[in-house]
């Protein structure tokens, strides 16, 4: 017999798990970058809310989002709407949404916890502020959270206190946040860290910024990524849109992909290549956010199901794979959408649509590498980079029909030599970033003039 | 051809004013942060001029300098000025984790020159992150280089040469004309000083790295020094409200560029200083010569620094 006081396991939860503890799963980056999801949503919200597709032309230069950085401070402030009073006595604070919460149209947030994580991981001091239009005027509050206060309050009671305060210069939200973190403070510090912040903004938020958002980090405004695939000569893209029914809601796929940039000659892990690398993969975008950059892991199918894992020999290859959807929570986002649940029906099902001109590319550049040099790189010189905006349907990547030619065999000169001289020698080329790979070329040309003279 | 061969380095005046700002903030610091017991580690070449200072104006007593020239290293013995230096023959990048490996230096604080000959390379810089995340607790660290623009390549490409060297901290939108000869010493010594921030805060090194030292100077080229405290955790408090009061120096905004002048032309202008005005190109003609802006700016703010004229006219 189980005693009446032991005949229910305690499930409660604890404040300390949202703050110490699912922090852990997220990093500083993602976490700045969900209250730059939040104050999209606003945006995206107020300019109409309509399925983020690529053809869609919402404008949203109305909309700014100011990222303060400072070894002691963090502050983020948008002119998107703010948060209403009733939304914030309701829900925007609790941990998780609750079932019957309104969602906003084509929304990237969807859990009800990215906000209070990111505000817990940053620091302990936090002040959010919210300008709303209400009947035609505007009204303001704000919610001070002193986070070891609220901790030590104890589990039983976990509202926060809303408090009167003055207007903001437009409708929006501003969060301040002091008594950094020690892992916080230390990034803030770091100029490597805003450089990289910036860098991902230009990246995952291309879409919004080609719509005219502007988001600043510390006074510099950022410009979005062109995101650009080839096209001319015997390439072309892929551009194909689905439509997929779930739960009586619907959900809007697009997929592209093709060639983003010329392959790289030179397979050589150790070449001075990586950057364009760094661009070649699959991307997944959900109501517009890129949750997955540049991948080529399993996650977008690389080594699985015979698909080979990915190899610098497919750099150059590009593909997106766009949902939207009203309902944010039908999209294969993860709560700190950076990466997708590989779970999910609806990518899995769409993962055939990325392996075929994933595999296209892979024969291609297998291929490519039996034929003539001069007449590859002749043919894909001819494509000339287009942005996603304007890449025509087409329902397969096309790519050149490759015939193997006989050639000269070919020999394969490798050697190394100190970096300080071939830079030196690069320079004395005339141009001090020259491929390692051109200056062994050239000075094999030079050697075969001078010493062998004519062919 | 080695640097010692064709300079005597006292004589560069930017240069001198560009150490006595260093001895100066390093004074200071070390007073904020009681680092006599400090081991001054640099490059005197055959001169020594940093390790008099360091001696004098530090009162440090023990030092070591690194010579990779073998000419080079005969003669910094033949002419090494005191008896505590220790002149030691080799390449920094193996000799500094040789010098660390020695239990008595692990556990004082270092002060470490490292005065190069020519252009920041991809080998200095992981110097450099070598030496920030090794130096001992209360170290202070210091690098010179050269940013003369040539060697960074030609215009087009200079930008990609300097994120090549540096690496995520250099921005993307890095323009030509940032790093054109006039501004190429500001922007190494920005970004250069962003590295450095960046290692330190990216390796969570307990205390932490405060930006002290940022001096581009021109002599015949542009030059940079960059340098910073590496605090153990409870001094940083103190190092820190040194580098933050106004009066320190140590951070230079406008290239130092101190002209070359004959000790008449010098005696003539001291005679009007200190004073609170700046001095004009129209009083300096008054007094009978002439100077460009700049220089007289560099002049004024800086004359005290300038090296013994004496040795410059003869
Ligand atoms: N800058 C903002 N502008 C307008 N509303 C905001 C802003 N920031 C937060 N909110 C409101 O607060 C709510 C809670 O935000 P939070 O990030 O915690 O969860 P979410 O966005 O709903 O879901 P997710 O966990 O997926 O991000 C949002 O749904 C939104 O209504
Ligand atoms: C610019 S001089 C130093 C000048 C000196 N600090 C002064 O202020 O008078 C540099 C000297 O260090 C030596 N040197 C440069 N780089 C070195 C390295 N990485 N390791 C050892 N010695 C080096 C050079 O041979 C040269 O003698
Ligand atoms: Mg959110």
């Amino acid at each position: 017999m189980i005693p009446g006081d032991k005949s229910k396991a305690s499930a409660n939860p604890t404040k300390a798990f949202f703050v110490r503890m699912i922090t852990r799963d997220i990093t500083l980056e993602d976490c700045i970058f969900d209250l730059i999801d939040n104050s999209i949503d606003g945006a995206w919200e107020l300019a109409g809310g309509r399925p983020m597709s690529l053809a869609d032309d919402t404008d949203l230069s109305a909309y700014k989002i100011s990222i303060e950085i400072k070894p002691d401070r963090f502050s983020i402030h948008d002119n998107c709407g703010g948060i209403s009073l009733d939304d914030a006595a309701n829900y925007a604070f609790t941990f998780g949404r609750k079932d019957d919460a309104e969602t906003e149209n084509f929304s990237i947030g969807v859990y009800g916890i990215g906000m209070k994580r990111a505000v817990f991981k940053i620091g302990s001091k936090i002040g959010i502020k919210s300008t709303f239009t209400d009947n035609g005027g505007l009204m303001s509050f704000r919610v001070p959270v002193d986070v070891n206060a609220w901790l030590a309050a104890g589990d039983g009671n976990w509202d926060f206190d809303i408090e009167g305060a003055d207007n903001l210069a437009a409708p929006g939200v501003q969060i301040d946040v002091t008594d950094l973190n020690e892992a916080a403070a230390q990034s803030f510090e770091s100029p490597r860290f805003i450089q990289d912040l910036r860098r991902a903004i230009a990246r995952d938020y291309a879409l919004h910024l080609h719509r005219g958002l502007t988001i600043e980090v510390e006074g510099k405004s950022i410009n979005g990524w062109a995101i650009e695939l080839r096209q001319g000569g015997e390439f072309s893209p892929m551009r194909a849109s689905f439509e997929e029914n779930i739960e009586g809601e619907k959900v809007y796929v697009e997929v592209l992909a093709g060639m983003e940039a010329i392959p790289p000659e030179d397979s050589d892990p150790d070449g001075d290549w990586d950057e364009d690398q760094n661009r070649s993969g699959w991307y997944v975008v959900c109501n517009g956010r890129i949750v997955l950059a540049a991948d080529k892991t399993t996650l977008t199918g690389w080594g699985t199901e015979s698909w080979p894992i990915w190899h610098p020999q497919y750099t150059g290859f590009m593909g997106l794979i766009i949902f939207s959807s009203r309902r944010a929570d039908l999209l294969p986002l993860t709560t700190t959408k950076r990466s997708v649940d590989a779970t999910s029906q609806l990518y899995r099902r769409y993962r055939p649509n990325m392996r075929e001109p994933s595999k296209a590319w892979i024969a291609y550049t297998n291929a490519r590498r039996q034929r003539e040099r001069d007449e590859v790189v002749g043919q894909e010189q001819e494509a000339k980079s287009v942005p996603i905006y304007e890449v025509a349907a087409q329902p397969a990547v096309v790519l050149p029909q490759v015939a193997t030619k006989k050639r000269v065999p070919e020999a394969n000169v490798l050697y190394s030599v100190p970096k300080p001289r071939l830079l030196k020698l690069a320079t004395a080329m005339g141009n001090i970033r020259m491929p390692y790979k051109e200056v062994g070329l050239q000075s094999f040309e030079y050697a075969y003039a001078d010493l062998v003279g004519e062919d | 051809m080695a640097s010692f061969d064709s300079i005597n380095y006292s004589l560069r005046p930017s240069k001198s004013v560009q150490r006595g700002i260093v001895f100066h903030g390093l004074k200071a610091l070390s007073d904020a942060m009681a680092l006599q017991n400090s081991l001054y580690i640099g490059f005197g070449s055959i001169w020594f001029t940093d390790f008099v200072m360091a001696h004098k104006a530090l009162e440090i007593d023990e030092m070591i300098s690194i010579e990779a020239n073998d000419v080079g290293f005969r003669r910094a013995e033949f002419n090494k000025v005191y008896r505590s230096i220790s002149v030691v023959e080799g390449r920094s990048e193996d000799k500094l984790p040789e010098l660390l490996n020695q239990g008595e230096y692990q556990a004082r604080p270092w002060i470490v020159w490292l005065d190069y000959d020519g252009a920041l390379d991809e080998e200095k810089v992981e110097e450099m992150r070598w030496l920030l995340l090794n130096a001992p607790p209360n170290s202070i660290v210091l690098f010179t280089f050269s940013a003369t623009q040539n060697a960074y390549g030609k215009p087009a490409q200079r930008p990609g040469r300097v994120a090549d060297i540096l690496g995520p901290v250099v921005p993307d939108e890095l323009s030509r004309e940032d790093c054109n000869q006039e501004n190429l010493p500001q922007t190494l010594a920005s970004l250069t000083m962003d590295f450095l921030s960046s290692v330190v805060a990216d390796n969570a090194r307990p205390g932490g790295f405060i930006r002290s030292f940022k001096i581009p100077y021109f002599d015949s080229v542009g030059m940079v020094t960059v340098g910073g405290v590496l605090p153990a955790l409870g001094t940083a408090p103190a190092a820190r409200a040194v580098i933050a009061d106004h009066k320190w120096q140590g951070i230079v905004d406008e290239m130092i560029q101190a002209p070359p002048m004959t000790l008449k032309e010098v005696a003539t202008l001291q005679a009007e200083l200190p004073c609170l005005e700046d001095l004009t190109r129209a009083r300096v003609q008054e007094l009978g010569f002439d100077l460009l802006e700049h220089q007289i700016r560099s002049f004024q703010r800086y004359y005290k620094y300038l090296p013994n004229f004496a040795e410059i006219v003869s």
